[in-house]
């Protein structure tokens, strides 16, 4: 009981507070900051290898959910969807579309 | 600055109240609902479809699912948050790696203020209106709020924003019930959708070769990482992964 409560009370603490205090900088800072500061330049630098290594970490081990595919066919998804997105003239809907059609032909093949 | 100097203001917030500080036009509000048809709010559709099923792949109740859609509204965090509680990550760790992947918002939220934002206005409607910025509103944002008159574009935006949580809603539940019931092949497709759209976002934002050293280098230590520590390995890997490709990027100069 206390344990279900507590895990609202940890996303409000642990999840919405950390990024709204990001987006509350954001407004304060949106009239002075340049948005090609050096300073920024590092923090997405970061924050792109972060969601990256997230990526590749539910590729690596996954979910139950995703138990049905192989490395190999989560790998070749993800590179698919990458191609077909660069193919397709950067289009992100073509590009997640092809990544899902590929792990869903890479199972049936098996 | 003041309106005299910024002509745009003068003209696009014209529609002042009985005094002469500029407002924003509300009217504007119920149209931005419409914005949410469009291609980045199909793909935002689909990757929530995948939040609820990878919550249901983690063993959450579906009322979690809801309240962290809700109250955090960006999905790496979201991701990172669920997958770090299920991991049994330390809670500093957690909090670390949300505040990280929130530092992207950031950027996004000086990017859509700075073009939505009426000089000298109520300052209030700004920090309601960061709540709703992440991803999609700020892409959306980019291809459709030009054709507005500056007082009209945070109202849209706002309503905007509303539409899509509560579109966002229904498709996280809509994930987390589909996932029980469809065959283990689709639930797969369905639990892909988010890293597919995550991972091809990557190259959709590259800007300079250092965004494409931070996708290789977080993706490369990612395995390196999480052998050697568990409990870090996403903010090691983003830390490590991503100084290294801004060293690299000033190095190799500012090139695309």
């Amino acid at each position: 009981m206390t344990g279900e409560l507590g895990l609202y009370a940890l996303i409000l603490l642990l999840g919405t507070l950390p990024t709204y205090v990001w987006r509350f900088v954001g407004v304060l800072v949106a009239q002075r900051l340049d948005p090609d500061s050096e300073v920024l330049r590092w923090v997405r630098a970061v924050a792109s290898a972060l969601v990256s290594a997230l990526v590749a970490r539910i590729a690596l081990v996954p979910p139950d959910l995703l138990n049905s595919t192989t490395l190999v066919d989560r790998w070749v998804a993800l590179l698919a969807g990458v191609a077909a997105y660069y193919a397709a003239r950067r289009n992100i809907g073509i590009g997640v579309a092809a990544s899902v059609a590929t792990l869903f032909a890479a199972q049936l093949l098996v | 600055m003041d309106a005299k100097q910024d002509p745009r203001a003068a003209t696009d917030a014209g529609t002042a109240g009985r005094d002469d500080r500029p407002a924003y036009d509300w009217s504007a509000f119920p149209r931005g609902a419409l914005g949410a048809v469009s291609v980045p709010g199909l793909v935002m559709s689909a990757s929530f479809v995948g939040f609820g099923a990878l919550m249901r792949g983690f063993d959450f109740e579906l009322g979690v699912g809801l309240f962290m859609t809700a109250t955090i509204w960006a999905l790496p965090g979201q991701v990172v948050m669920a997958s770090m509680v299920v991991q049994g990550a330390s809670l500093v760790a957690v909090a670390a790696a949300v505040t990280l992947t929130a530092v992207r918002l950031l950027p996004m939220v000086v990017l859509v203020l700075s073009e939505i934002r009426v000089p000298r206005a109520a300052r209030w409607p700004l920090y309601v209106m960061a709540y709703f910025i992440a991803v999609t509103i700020w892409m959306i944002s980019n291809q459709q709020v030009h054709a507005l008159p500056r007082s009209k574009r945070l109202p849209w935006l706002l309503g905007l924003g509303c539409t899509l949580m509560t579109w966002m809603l229904v498709m996280t539940a809509t994930g987390f019930l589909l996932a029980k019931a469809l065959p283990p092949v689709l639930a797969a497709c369905l639990v892909f959708f988010t890293p597919a759209f995550f991972c091809v976002s990557l190259f959709d934002a590259i800007r300079e070769r250092m965004d494409l050293f931070s996708i290789v280098a977080g993706a490369g230590l990612a395995p390196v990482a999480l052998w050697i520590a568990p409990e870090f390995d996403l903010l090691l890997a983003g830390l490590i992964g991503g100084t290294a490709a801004w060293i690299a990027g000033r190095i190799g100069g500012r090139r695309t």
